[in-house]
């Protein structure tokens, strides 16, 4: 590659880098800036946190947060528990029809949460849970995605570390728990911040299933206060987004290598 | 009382009958080896008695017990892998204390065992590391010493040395007959080199296609081998074998011709041969000797020349087949050379049809 | 079966035992299985039977119940336009940010891949999109698109030009939600070439370089053949992306102006949970769940392959 070249590359790549940025950055000059500057780029504006006040006391983000937290935590913690254990069952025992659940499990890939959202509306009615956080968890906790990659991991544990365990005296949970999942774990870290950026993201169930602030997670807060008639300042708004998205960015400035290996590990949102 | 006694043992895998009808007695405290070639059941009989396969039929007992549908940590028994089995992501402290650990041991009772454990296996200073900071020899030590923990009356162990290099599996082979000594134990080895087996074993038991050929005490197996299996398996190098047919019959002996017409007089106990009869006549190494020419049985062309020292192993061309004869490791004969050669006819082996022992 | 046949000779005086064994053999795996198998019934598989079933009947209102109308759910959404206008729209949508986003992905993928300095931070920037919540983006954009006050007119004001109105207007709503698309995936499916990227041996590209061969030549001769796998993994997933990754139309468009920005998963929503019109929803649904099952039929099989590469 001659010289020339490669700097057009690098400032091409620089330039596609700082493009790929700007819409972030310009919601960020917003948020923290005074309204009069939102639209003028300069250097000295002052800086300002009124805005980031201003959408705190707006709305109960701080219970949009809690639920949020409590929202993910519970689903990815489910779902470690949920596919680990049919995972386990479907990696290292035969059974009959095995091939037959196996098949049944897989397509949950097929239909998609969302096609069936009317159905599973009725069924959190029915279960008397509309409004509540599980009933944004439930539908998911099953993951077929989940027992793929798990039972991926777990065929390749060592036969001979269950026959071990055996003679030690383990029983079924007992080498699920000391052997399997402890020589899982980055599979579980990769599926785990998969499964968290996935529900932290969710919004089109959760706005369905909750109507009131205690239920609510941070998406939905977060458009029901950005779509008020009222018409809020922009800036509020865009301060309003990044608090929202401000854990995510954080832990994804702190875990950029496990969250872009754990995406292409795991394959899927 | 025998430790382990095994009655009309069957095992199938689909249609494949891996196991049949094996009765095997193991008497206590002994050091007994299974030994076969690969695929021979030998293994399978060993996870068979640790309860890690189903038994299809027939009776396992432990110490008095019929163990067939007890869980394998019910059966009193400990096992070695051959991969040696340490959990990866355990430090050896806890791969040793795992089954203490599961039973609901107290801590200082877990760190007794354990140390208990590692003073025997001279293993101390290994507890803080994870298996993968450790060499073959030592994680085989970490094996040894899991399953001591466990105070079995039968240790089992699957082929533990075949990862080791040959060095090491000669010195692991001393500490484990030591070890066998301190413990006091039963001891169930399973293997395919039938060196190991010679050396380690009390008590040695060959399996063909997953049937007892022949169990006993190794120079028994060596020296009376029921059955030409037995007689090629056991040896190294292996016996000798050459066609031959019956031309006369006496009490105690058959007169049998070789290809070439060599007529031998064979010491023989059973008379179930008639005139005629197509045998093998099988004849170790060391039973064959170079002799001055008159003396000689026939000759051989010497075709390859092993020296190890001590002895020296020639391979020869016969009228009557190859043969393999241990000589003098002072022999000065080369390849090429027209050896005179002697049969021990004492110790010769006669085998019928059915490679059955005469 | 055919264990229990060659047993028979010997099993009978164990007969018990036997039948005893492979109870207990058989029991652990589908008590481990029951938790997953009892949620995927009740969120998957009976919703996705019922869907169906329910496609042939009426919306219940009030006190009267659904009756059977066939299958008039469908004859509805043959005759209705807007269905029409908002599948084209899909289709659009798809067939522009899927092939836009694998191409830049490439191309991003081949500069995070390469030398270059500040590699760190192109994958920040490239990524970064990839874990904001889609209604977040949805305001950042709108935002970046506000006639007159948006980065957009901003810049377009430098060079005197006039305000746009992306998202006010029929003709280009479509277009600013697919620029939208295509800023959030191409990070994404970036992992899945750089993954690619980095599994191909160097001594391939070396040797052609070393036969003379030009940079776009090892890239059309040797690259692209041994990343195709991957491209065609991402092509159904985006195509799936592209049917049920609506969220930014929520905080951008509403599907407006005028249905010419919904997407037929938003339509769906519109009518089951706005207008309540279920009957006609589910009939939406039926056709979502053949269609997206269609395409994940493919993607299963692609899945398994990959993993069979690695």
């Amino acid at each position: 590659m001659t010289g020339n070249l490669k700097n057009v590359n690098v400032i091409g790549a620089w330039l596609l880098g700082f493009l790929w940025l700007l819409p972030l950055l310009y919601a960020i000059w917003a948020a923290i800036h005074p309204i009069e500057y939102q639209v003028r780029f300069d250097i000295f504006a002052p800086l300002t946190f009124f805005n980031f006040k201003n959408a705190w006391a707006q709305a109960p983000f701080a219970q949009y947060m809690l639920n949020t937290l409590i929202y993910v935590t519970l689903t990815t913690s489910s779902q470690f528990v949920v596919c680990a254990l049919a995972a386990f069952a479907f990696a290292r025992f035969e059974f009959p029809l095995k091939n037959v659940l196996f098949g049944l499990v897989l397509i949950q890939l097929l239909i998609h949460p969302e096609v069936v959202l009317i159905e599973n509306y009725k069924t959190i009615r029915f279960l008397g849970l509309m409004d509540t956080i599980p009933a944004i968890s439930l539908p998911y906790i099953a993951s077929a995605f989940g027992i793929f990659v798990l039972r991926q991991t777990f065929k390749t544990v060592p036969k001979a570390l269950d026959d071990a365990a055996l003679i030690d005296g383990a029983n079924t949970l007992q080498i699920l728990r000391h052997v399997y999942i402890p020589l899982s774990l980055p599979t579980f870290v990769a599926y785990g911040l998969v499964s968290i950026s996935y529900h932290w993201n969710n919004y089109l169930w959760p706005l369905i299933v909750t109507n009131s602030d205690e239920s609510r997670v941070l998406n939905v807060g977060l458009a029901v206060f950005s779509m008020e008639e009222a018409g809020v300042e922009w800036a509020t708004i865009s301060a309003a987004t990044l608090m929202v998205t401000a854990p995510l960015i954080t832990a994804f400035l702190i875990f950029q290598r496990q969250f872009i290996e754990s995406f292409s590990t795991t394959g899927i949102k | 009382m025998s430790a382990i006694s095994i009655k009309k043992l069957n095992k199938f895998y689909d249609s494949n009958h891996v196991i049949r009808d094996a009765s095997i007695e193991i008497e206590s405290n002994s050091f007994t080896v299974l030994v076969g070639p690969s695929g021979c059941g030998k293994s399978t009989i060993l996870r068979m008695i640790a309860g890690l396969e189903d038994v299809d039929s027939g009776t396992i007992s432990i110490d008095g017990n019929v163990v067939n549908s007890l869980h394998p940590k019910e059966r009193g028994i400990a096992m070695v892998f051959q991969s040696y089995a340490l959990y990866p992501h355990m430090t050896v402290f806890d791969n040793i204390g795992f089954g203490l650990r599961l039973e609901g041991q107290r801590k200082h009772e877990i760190e007794a065992g354990v140390s208990e454990a590692a003073r025997i296996l001279k293993i101390e200073d290994l507890l803080d590391r994870k298996p993968r900071q450790l060499s073959g020899g030592q994680r085989q030590r970490v094996a040894i010493g899991r399953a001591i923990t466990r105070k079995p009356k039968v240790f089992l162990f699957d082929e533990p040395l075949s990862n080791l290099d040959a060095a090491l599996r000669v010195q692991m082979r001393v500490e484990l007959a030591k070890l066998h000594d301190q413990l006091d134990a039963t001891m169930l080895y399973v293997t395919h080199d039938q060196t190991e087996a010679m050396t380690m074993a009390d008590k040695i038991i060959v399996l063909d296609k997953g049937e007892v050929s022949q169990a006993g005490a190794p120079l028994e197996l060596y020296n009376s081998p029921k059955n030409s299996f037995v007689a090629s398996f056991i040896g190294s190098p292996t016996m000798n074998f050459l066609k031959a047919r019956a031309v006369a019959v006496t009490k105690g002996s058959v007169t049998i011709k070789l290809l070439d017409d060599l007529e031998l007089k064979i010491a023989n106990g059973d008379t179930a041969v008639s005139v005629d009869d197509e045998l093998t006549l099988g004849v170790r190494p060391e039973n064959l000797s170079l002799v001055q020419a008159p003396k000689a049985h026939c000759t051989g062309k010497v075709s390859v020349v092993e020296q190890l020292g001590s002895q020296t192993f020639l391979y020869l061309e016969t009228a009557d087949g190859p043969l393999i004869l241990e000589a003098d490791g002072s022999t000065k004969i080369k390849v090429g050379d027209l050896a005179p050669i002697s049969f021990d006819v004492k110790r010769c082996h006669l085998f019928n049809k059915h490679h059955q022992k005469i | 079966m055919k264990q229990t046949v060659s047993l028979a000779p010997f099993a009978s005086p164990f007969a018990g035992h036997v039948e005893m064994s492979k109870f207990r053999k058989f029991l652990p795996p589908f008590l481990l299985l029951s938790p997953s198998i009892v949620l995927l019934l009740t969120f998957v598989h009976i919703p996705a039977i019922h869907t169906i079933y329910l496609s042939f009947f009426s919306t219940p209102k009030g006190r009267r119940p659904s009756k059977f109308k066939g299958l008039e759910n469908y004859q509805d959404m043959i005759a209705d336009p807007v269905f029409w206008k908002v599948l084209g729209n899909n289709v659009i949508y798809a067939i522009t940010t899927i092939p836009a986003s694998i191409i830049i992905a490439l191309i991003m993928a081949q500069l995070v891949n390469s030398a270059l300095p500040g590699r760190p931070f192109l994958r920040f920037s490239f990524f970064l999109p990839v874990v904001l919540p889609l209604i977040a983006v949805g305001n950042i954009w709108l935002f970046f698109y506000l006639p007159g006050f948006g980065l957009i007119d901003q810049i377009g004001s430098l060079f005197g030009l006039p305000n746009t109105n992306i998202l006010g207007s029929s003709e280009t709503v479509l277009w600013g939600i697919v620029g939208v698309s295509i800023w959030k995936e191409s990070g994404f499916y970036m992992i899945f070439f750089l993954a690619a990227l980095q599994g191909i041996p160097r001594d391939l590209k070396e040797a052609a370089y070393i036969e003379g061969a030009s940079n776009w030549q090892i890239f059309r001769r040797i690259t692209l053949p041994l990343i195709t796998p991957t491209i065609l993994f991402i092509s159904v997933i985006a195509t799936i992306n592209a049917f049920i990754r609506i969220e930014h139309l929520f905080s951008m468009t509403q599907g407006g102006p005028n249905y010419n920005s919904a997407l037929l998963l938003y339509y769906l929503y519109e009518n089951a949970f706005v207008f309540w019109d279920t009957a006609y929803a589910i009939a939406q649904s039926v056709f979502l769940i053949v269609l997206l099952s269609i395409i994940g039929i493919g993607q299963i099989f692609l899945m398994d392959r990959r993993v069979h590469y690695q």
